[in-house]
C-alpha cells in the first residue's frame, strides 16, 4: 500500500537528492555554527597547550622564584606566582597534561569496556542483561566523588586511582547507551534480514550493529570529557588526586584556596583553563549532537 | 448556494536546510456544502498539506505565500490567531491518520472532552458529559459511561479512531477534514469506519474533506474528487465522471495501476515510470511531463491551463486543449502492459503429489513467553505463554505462489520467519524437501539458507544502514560463497537483473527511494538463486505506481528462475493479483486454504467473506451497502473459546461457541476450519 | 501497580545490598591487615585491636560479612574508633544540613530552570531561547566546586557581602539562611542549566507530537496546550532526571560543604578521610547511597503515578 509517511513533502524531494557531499556539508555546518566553532577552537587550544606544554611554558613548573612569591600578573609571570614563587602560567600548562592524560586514557578505556558490556547486555540472553543492568545501576548509585573518597581513604591519593575511579564510574553510561541501541537494533528488520542470510553472530555485531552505535558514543565521549576533567580537578583540589609537586588544575586551585585571603590570582588562573576546557568540549559535543544525532542526549 | 470552502491559487512553501520546497502550487478547488470531497494523491503530492493549510496549522517551517482560502466568505489567510482558534474549534475539525499518536496519553477521555468543550460556558459539566456520552454512543463505542474515564492506551485502534471522530464532532463543526482516517487500521476495521463516516455525514449534514491515497476508499465515500500530483491539482470533478472518464494521463495511470481494479490474474500491472520532480526547482512546463507517456514538446515549456470537460469536471493537460486536437489522436495507452512477457506460470491447477512439496508445515505451534513469571501468578494475569501460531498446516509446492493473508496480529509474519528458523517453533514440524528444519541448530541451518531467502516488509529499514548498496547486494555471496567471485561484476549483474540504475551502487540505503530500496531487497533475495522466496508485505510502504513495478519484477524473476513464492500480506488485491493459492490466517490459525480464484469468488469461511467484501472497490458505481463484520481482532493473549471467530461471525451458532472446528477438506479441494462453511 | 512497586523496591534493596558488599570488599581485597588499612598508619595499636574485635576480623570473611550485614540492617554501622561514638548517630546528625542544602539548591534551580525551559521551547530560536541556551550550557559546563570557590572569592572575600564559613548560629534561622545563600547558589547553579535544557528538549519533542497538533486543531487556548498538555507530558522525563542527577547534586554539596566549611555529611566524609577513620567513611557513604536510592525510587514512583500508561500497565 502506498503510505502517507510525511505530510511535509520536503522529505520526499530530499530523498532523491545526491548525498555525495554529505560529509563536507556536515563539517561546514559544524564550523558554521558559532557553538561548533567555539568548541573546536577551545578544544584545539586545550590539546595544543597540553601536548606542547614543555615548549610553551616560560619556566619549569617546579622552579622556585622566592623573591617573586605571591606576585600578581607581571611581565615576568603573566599569571602570577604561588606561595613558593612557582610560575602559575607554566603550572597551568603542565596541569593541562594531567587533565588530557586522565581524559584520554579514562574515556578510551571506558568506551571499549562500555561497548563490550553494552553489546553483551543488548544482544546476549536476558539473564545476562539483567545482571549487567543491575551492576550498572549499582555503580550509578554511588555519587562519583564519594566513591573516590572512600577509595582514597583506603588506598591513599594517586593519579592512577583517579583514573580507575573515572573508568569504573563512566563505563555504565556508555554501556547503557550501547545496550539501548543494540536492543533496538536487534529486532529491526535489517538485523533479522542479516540473520536470514545466515550471517554469523560475530558478523552481525561487528558489521551491522557496531557501525550504528559507534557514532553516538563519540558524541557522548565529547560530552564526557568535562565530567572526567572535573572529577580529576575536584579530587586534586581536595588533595586526593595528584601528589605534590605535580601541577594539576585542581592542585593549583587548592593552593589558591588556602591563600584566598592573600591573593585571588591562583584561583582565577587555575579556574579559567578548567572552564574553557569544559565549555569547549560541551559546546563541541552539543554541536556534534545537533548535527549528527538530534535525538541523542535526552534521558541521560 | 456558495460552496462552503473555496481554495484559490494556494501556494505553500516549506523552508528546509537545503532550500525552500514549493509544496503546493496554484491549488484551487471548491468544497460544496454537505458533500464529501476526496483529495487523492501519492506520497509527496501535498494532499495533507492542503488540510493543514486550511486549518492554518502548517508545521513551523511551512508558510502560505499566496492564495486565498474562503470559508463561508471569510478568507482564513487573513484571520488573526484568536479568530482562527474559534474557526478551528467551532467550524472545522480534523480526524487524524493515526489514532495512536493523535490523542494525548496522559489525559482521560473525560478530561480531553471537557477541554474541547471549554467554549460552551452556558453548559454545565454534566451537560457536557451527557452530550459527549451521546456522541460516543453514536459512533459505536459500547459502555460509554465506563469508557469515558479511560485513557487512550486502554482503547484498541479501531475504538480510538471512533473516539477521534466523536471528539472531532463534539462542537458540531460544519467542516470535517479527515487525513487518511483508515490507513492505520485493518481491512475489516476500515470498512466499519467508512460506513460510520458516511452515515454521520448524512445525519449531521456536515461537509467532509477526505484525504487519502486509497482510490477505493475515495470511490466508496466521496461525491467529488480532487487528484493531486507533486503539489498541483491535475484533475477534479464529480466522482463518477473522474473514475469513468479520467482525462489527465496521471489520473488514468493511477486508476489503471490500482491492483484492486484488476480481477484476473497473470496480467502485468500498468506502472508510472520515473520519480517525483524535485520541488525545490521551478518547473516551467506541466509538472507531470517528466513521467507522462503522452508528453510532447509543449508540455515541457508551458504550464497547462485547466480545461473544462463537463459539469464541474476539469483537468490541467495540454491534450485537452481544443487546439491540440491532433495530439489527442496519439495512442492512448499508458505504459502499455508489456505483451512480450509470457503469462504467469500457473500450476495451481495441476495436482502436485504430496511428497513433492518444497515446504511442508505440520501442526506448527509457536508460543512466546507472556508478561513474565511473576505476572502470570497474579490473579487476572495473562497466561505464561501466548500462542501466536496454532495447528498450522501448509504445503508449498515448487514453482507456485502462495498468498498468506491476515490482519495485523494474525501471526502471518511469525509464520514466515519461523519457516526460516528466525523464530523457534514450539512444536510441530517444518520440512524443506523432506528435511526437518525445526530442530536444526543455526550452524546446521546455515547451508540451507542458500536455498531460502526472505524479502522484508520495510524496504529501507531492512537494509543495514551503514553498508553501501554494492556491499549489501553481494553480501549473500560473501556469506555463502566467500571465494571465487568478482564483487564488482556480481553487483553489476544483480543491479541489471532488478533494473536498478548502476550509479546507485555506491549509495547508502537512506539515500534510496522506497522502490529502489525494494529492488535492492529483491536482488539480495535472488543473489544465491534460491528455490524459495518468502516475501513479507512486498508492496508495503510503496505508492500504487511503484507497487506495479515491484510486482511485475517479481513475476519476471519467477518465470526466469522457477521460484516458489510465499507472499505474506494484508493487501488482498495485491495477493489476488499474484497468487495461485491462498491461505487465510486468523489469530494464528489458518482458517481457509485453497485456490485463489475460488476463494475470491466463493469464500467458504465467514472471515474470508468479510475480508473479500472489505476491499473498497475503485468504482463509485459499485458501492457496498453492508458491512459484513463487526468488532476487532481480539488479542492472541486471550483466545476465545470454541471457534475463535465466533464473536464476530454473522453466522455463528451455539455450537461455534463451544466446540473448536476441525480442519476439513471441501469437495473443491479447499481446507477450511468452520462448522458451517458457506459453500459445499 | 503492586507488581511494579514490588519490582522497583526490590531493585532498590538489591542496590543497597550491593553497595554494602562493595564497601566491605573494598577493605578486604586490599592486601594486608584490614584493621591497619582501615585506620591508617597513625592509628594506635589499641585502636587497631578494638577495630579488629568489633569487626570480628578473626572470623572467616563470610562470617564477617554476615555480621556486618546484620548490623547494618539493624542500624548499627559500627563505632568511630577514636571517639567511640556510634557511626549511625554521627552521620544522621550531619545529614539534615546536607539535605537542606541539596533541597534548597534544587528548589531555586527548579523555580528558575523549568520556566526558562518552557519559555525557550515555546519560542524556539528566539533571542531569549539563544541566550538561555548559551547560559544553560555554560552553567552545566562550569564545575560546581569552581563556582563555589569563585563565588566565595567574589561575594565573601572581595565584596564581603556574605559570610565566608560555617552554617550560622544554631537556632538562629535568619543567620542560618544567610549562611545558606552562597552554598545553595553554587550547588544549584548548574541545575538551572540542566533543568532548562531538559525541559526545553522534552517540551520541543512533545510539541512536535501529533496530539499537540490535535489540541490546536480543536481550537484550545495556547496556554492550555502548553501548560496542561505539553508540560504535563514533558515534565515526566524531567522528574526522572532529577532523581538520577541527585547523585551529582550530593557531590556538589560535598564540595560546597568543604569549601564553605559547613557541617554536613560531605564535610564529615572529607574530614574522616583525612584522619583515616574508615568506619565513619564507610557508614556515611552507605547512608548517602541509601538516600540517593530512595530519591530515585521516589522519582520513579512519582512518574509512575503521574503517567497513566505506566500506572495501568503495572
Amino acid at each position: 500500500m502506498s503510505a502517507a509517511r510525511s505530510e511535509n513533502p520536503a522529505g520526499a524531494a530530499l530523498a532523491a537528492d545526491t548525498f555525495r557531499a554529505e560529509g563536507w556539508y556536515k563539517l561546514r555546518r559544524l564550523l558554521g555554527s558559532w557553538q561548533g566553532l567555539t568548541g573546536m577552537v577551545l578544544v584545539t587550544l586545550f590539546l595544543v597547550s597540553a601536548i606542547f606544554a614543555p615548549l610553551l611554558a616560560p619556566y619549569d613548573p617546579n622552579t622556585l622564584d622566592i623573591p617573586a612569591r605571591l606576585s600578581g600578573p607581571t611581565w615576568q609571570h603573566i599569571a602570577g606566582t604561588d606561595q613558593l614563587g612557582r610560575d602559575t602560567f607554566s603550572r597551568v600548562l603542565y596541569g593541562g597534561r594531567v587533565a588530557l592524560y586522565v581524559a584520554t586514557i579514562g574515556i578510551t578505556v571506558s568506551m571499549i569496556f562500555g561497548l563490550l558490556f553494552g553489546m553483551l547486555a543488548g544482544y546476549g540472553p536476558p539473564w545476562l542483561d539483567n545482571i549487567l543492568l543491575l551492576l550498572f545501576d549499582v555503580i550509578r548509585s554511588f555519587p562519583t566523588i564519594i566513591i573516590g573518597l572512600a577509595a582514597v581513604a583506603l588506598l591513599g591519593p594517586s593519579l592512577n586511582l583517579i583514573l580507575a575511579i573515572v573508568i569504573v564510574t563512566t563505563i555504565p553510561a556508555y554501556a547503557r547507551l550501547v545496550r539501548t541501541s543494540t536492543m533496538a537494533l536487534r529486532n529491526t528488520e535489517f538485523v533479522i534480514a542479516e540473520r536470514s542470510l545466515g550471517v554469523t553472530l560475530g558478523g552481525i555485531l561487528w558489521r551491522h550493529i557496531l557501525p550504528n552505535v559507534i557514532g553516538p558514543m563519540f558524541i557522548l565521549a565529547a560530552m564526557d570529557v568535562p565530567v572526567v576533567v572535573t572529577v580529576e580537578a575536584g579530587l586534586s583540589f581536595l588533595g586526593l588526586g595528584v601528589l605534590p609537586p605535580t601541577a594539576s588544575w585542581g592542585s593549583i586551585l587548592n593552593e589558591g584556596y588556602l591563600l584566598i585571603r592573600q591573593t585571588p590570582w591562583p584561583i582565577v588562573a587555575g579556574g579559567i583553563p578548567l572552564v574553557l576546557t569544559t565549555l569547549g568540549f560541551t559546546f563541541l559535543g552539543e554541536a556534534l549532537r545537533d548535527i549528527f544525532d538530534p535525538r541523542l542526549g535526552k534521558g541521560r | 448556494m456558495a460552496p462552503l470552502l473555496q481554495i484559490r491559487n494556494l501556494d505553500v512553501v516549506f523552508d528546509t536546510d537545503r532550500g525552500p520546497v514549493r509544496a503546493l502550487r496554484d491549488v484551487s478547488f471548491d468544497v460544496p456544502r454537505g458533500k464529501i470531497v476526496g483529495v487523492v494523491g501519492e506520497s509527496g503530492s501535498g494532499k495533507s498539506t492542503v488540510i493543514w493549510s486550511v486549518a492554518r496549522l502548517l508545521s513551523g517551517n511551512g508558510r502560505i505565500v499566496d492564495g486565498t482560502i474562503l470559508f463561508d466568505g471569510r478568507d482564513l489567510c487573513d484571520l488573526a490567531e484568536p479568530a482562527l482558534r474559534d474557526f478551528r474549534g467551532r467550524q472545522a475539525s480534523i480526524v487524524f491518520q493515526d489514532p495512536m499518536t493523535s490523542q494525548i496519553p496522559v489525559k482521560s477521555y473525560r478530561q480531553q472532552i471537557l477541554d474541547i468543550l471549554y467554549r460552551n460556558r452556558e453548559q454545565s459539566r454534566s451537560q457536557k458529559i451527557g452530550h459527549a456520552l451521546a456522541m460516543m454512543r453514536r459512533v459505536g463505542i459500547p459502555d460509554p459511561e465506563q469508557r469515558i474515564d479511560q485513557f487512550p492506551h486502554q482503547f484498541s485502534g479501531g475504538m480510538r479512531q471512533r473516539m477521534g471522530i466523536a471528539m472531532a464532532l463534539l462542537m458540531k463543526p460544519q467542516l470535517l477534514m479527515a487525513d487518511e482516517p483508515t490507513t492505520a487500521l485493518d481491512v475489516t476495521m476500515e470498512a466499519q469506519i467508512i460506513h460510520l463516516l458516511r452515515s454521520l455525514q448524512a445525519e449531521m449534514r456536515i461537509t467532509i474533506i477526505l484525504v487519502s491515497h486509497n482510490l477505493g476508499l475515495v470511490a466508496e465515500l466521496c461525491d467529488e474528487v480532487v487528484v493531486m500530483y507533486a503539489g498541483e491539482v491535475v484533475e477534479r470533478g464529480p466522482i463518477g465522471a473522474v473514475y469513468a472518464r479520467p482525462a489527465h494521463p496521471y489520473t488514468q495511470a493511477l486508476i489503471k495501476s490500482d491492483p484492486a481494479r484488476l480481477t484476473e490474474r497473470g496480467r502485468y500491472l500498468p506502472t508510472i515510470p520515473g520519480d517525483l520532480p524535485d520541488l525545490r526547482l521551478t518547473h516551467a512546463g506541466c509538472i507531470f511531463a517528466g513521467r507522462c507517456p503522452k508528453a510532447f514538446d509543449r508540455c515541457h515549456h508551458e504550464k497547462p491551463a485547466a480545461h473544462a470537460l463537463a459539469d464541474g469536471h476539469d483537468a490541467r493537460c495540454h491534450l485537452l486543449d481544443p487546439e491540440q486536437a491532433a495530439a489527442r489522436a496519439l495512442p492512448a495507452s499508458v505504459t502499455a502492459p508489456s505483451p512480450q512477457h509470457g503469462a504467469m506460470p500457473d500450476n495451481s491447477g495441476t495436482q502436485v503429489s504430496e511428497p513433492d512439496a518444497l515446504i511442508r508445515v505440520r501442526d506448527l505451534r509457536v508460543s512466546f513467553p507472556g508478561r513474565g513469571g511473576l505476572a502470570s501468578l497474579l490473579p487476572g494475569g495473562q497466561p505464561a505463554t501466548i500462542d501466536v501460531l496454532v495447528d498450522v498446516n501448509l504445503d508449498l509446492r515448487p514453482g507456485e505462489t502462495l498468498g498468506l493473508v491476515g490482519e495485523s496480529g494474525s501471526g502471518k509474519t511469525t509464520l514466515g520467519r519461523c519457516i526460516l528458523g528466525l523464530v523457534p517453533a514450539s512444536s510441530g514440524s517444518i520440512t524443506f524437501r523432506g528435511r526437518e528444519l525445526t530442530r536444526l541448530s543455526e550452524r546446521e541451518f546455515r547451508p540451507l539458507r542458500e536455498n531460502m531467502a526472505m524479502m522484508f516488509q520495510d524496504p529501507v529499514g531492512s537494509l543495514s544502514p551503514r553498508q553501501s548498496v554494492r556491499a549489501l547486494m553481494v553480501e549473500p555471496l560473501d556469506v555463502h560463497r566467500p571465494k571465487g567471485f568478482d564483487r564488482d561484476a556480481a553487483a553489476l549483474k544483480l543491479a541489471d537483473m532488478v533494473n536498478l540504475p548502476r550509479e546507485l551502487l555506491s549509495r547508502y540505503p537512506h539515500q534510496l527511494s522506497g522502490g529502489q530500496a525494494r529492488r535492492v531487497g529483491v536482488a539480495r533475495a535472488l543473489a544465491l538463486e534460491p528455490d524459495l522466496i518468502i516475501a513479507d508485505e512486498p508492496t508495503a510502504g510503496l505508492d500504487v505506481s511503484i507497487q506495479g513495478e515491484v510486482l511485475n519484477l517479481m513475476r519476471d524473476l519467477q518465470i526466469a528462475h522457477n521460484l516458489t513464492y510465499l507472499i505474506i500480506s494484508h493487501n488482498l488485491p495485491v495477493v489476488r493479483h499474484i497468487s495461485g493459492r491462498l491461505a487465510i490466517i486468523y489469530l494464528g490459525r489458518i482458517v481457509e486454504q485453497g485456490d485463489c480464484e475460488t476463494i475470491f469468488r466463493r469464500p467458504a469461511h465467514p472471515y474470508t467473506e468479510a475480508l473479500v467484501n472489505g476491499i473498497p472497490q475503485p468504482d463509485p458505481e459499485h458501492r457496498r451497502t453492508l458491512i459484513s463484520i463487526e468488532g476487532e481482532v481480539p488479542s492472541v493473549a486471550v483466545r476465545p473459546r470454541g471457534c475463535e471467530f465466533h464473536a464476530r461471525c454473522r453466522y455463528a451458532q451455539p455450537r461455534c461457541r463451544e466446540e473448536p472446528p476441525a480442519e476439513t477438506i471441501l469437495s473443491d479441494g479447499r481446507t477450511i476450519c468452520c462448522h458451517f462453511p458457506l459453500t459445499d | 501497580m503492586f507488581l511494579y512497586l514490588f519490582k522497583r523496591i526490590g531493585l532498590s534493596i538489591v542496590i543497597v545490598l550491593c553497595a554494602l558488599l562493595a564497601l566491605f570488599l573494598l577493605l578486604h581485597l586490599i592486601p594486608g591487615n584490614p584493621a591497619t588499612i582501615a585506620l591508617g598508619p597513625r592509628a594506635t595499636p589499641e585502636a587497631i585491636a578494638r577495630y579488629a574485635e568489633k569487626m570480628h576480623l578473626d572470623e572467616p570473611v563470610l562470617v564477617q560479612f554476615w555480621i556486618y550485614l546484620f548490623n547494618a540492617v539493624s542500624g548499627d554501622l559500627g563505632v568511630d574508633v577514636f571517639s567511640e561514638r556510634s557511626v549511625t548517630r554521627i552521620v544522621l546528625e550531619a545529614l539534615p544540613s546536607t539535605l537542606i542544602l541539596a533541597a534548597v539548591a534544587l528548589f531555586w534551580a527548579a523555580l528558575l530552570g523549568i520556566p526558562l525551559g518552557c519559555i525557550s521551547a515555546v519560542r524556539p530560536n528566539s533571542w531569549f531561547d539563544r541566550v538561555t541556551g548559551v547560559l544553560s550550557v555554560a552553567t552545566i559546563a562550569i564545575p560546581s566546586f569552581l563556582v563555589s570557590i569563585w563565588s566565595l572569592l567574589v561575594f565573601a572575600v572581595i565584596l564581603r557581602w556574605l559570610p565566608v564559613i560555617g552554617a550560622g548560629e544554631p537556632g538562629d534561622l535568619a543567620d542560618q539562611a544567610y549562611h545558606l545563600i552562597l552554598p545553595a547558589f553554587a550547588v544549584g547553579l548548574s541545575w538551572v542549566g540542566y533543568l532548562a535544557r531538559m525541559v526545553r528538549a522534552s517540551m520541543l519533542e512533545v510539541m512536535n507530537e501529533t496530539y499537540i497538533r490535535a489540541a490546536h486543531a480543536f481550537g484550545l487556548e495556547p496556554r492550555t496546550v502548553v501548560f496542561r498538555y505539553a508540560l504535563k507530558v514533558a515534565i515526566l522525563p524531567t522528574i526522572t532526571l532529577i532523581g538520577i542527577g541527585f547523585g551529582g547534586l550530593l557531590s556538589s554539596a560535598l564540595f560546597a560543604e568543604i569549601i564553605f566549611t559547613r557541617p554536613g555529611v560531605g564535610k564529615l566524609i572529607y574530614d574522616m578521610v583525612m584522619s583515616r577513620n574508615f568506619p565513619v567513611v564507610q557508614g556515611a557513604v552507605l547512608i548517602i547511597t541509601g538516600v540517593y536510592v530512595l530519591i530515585n525510587l521516589g522519582a520513579d514512583l512519582v512518574v509512575a503515578w503521574l503517567d497513566p500508561r505506566v500506572r495501568s500497565s503495572l
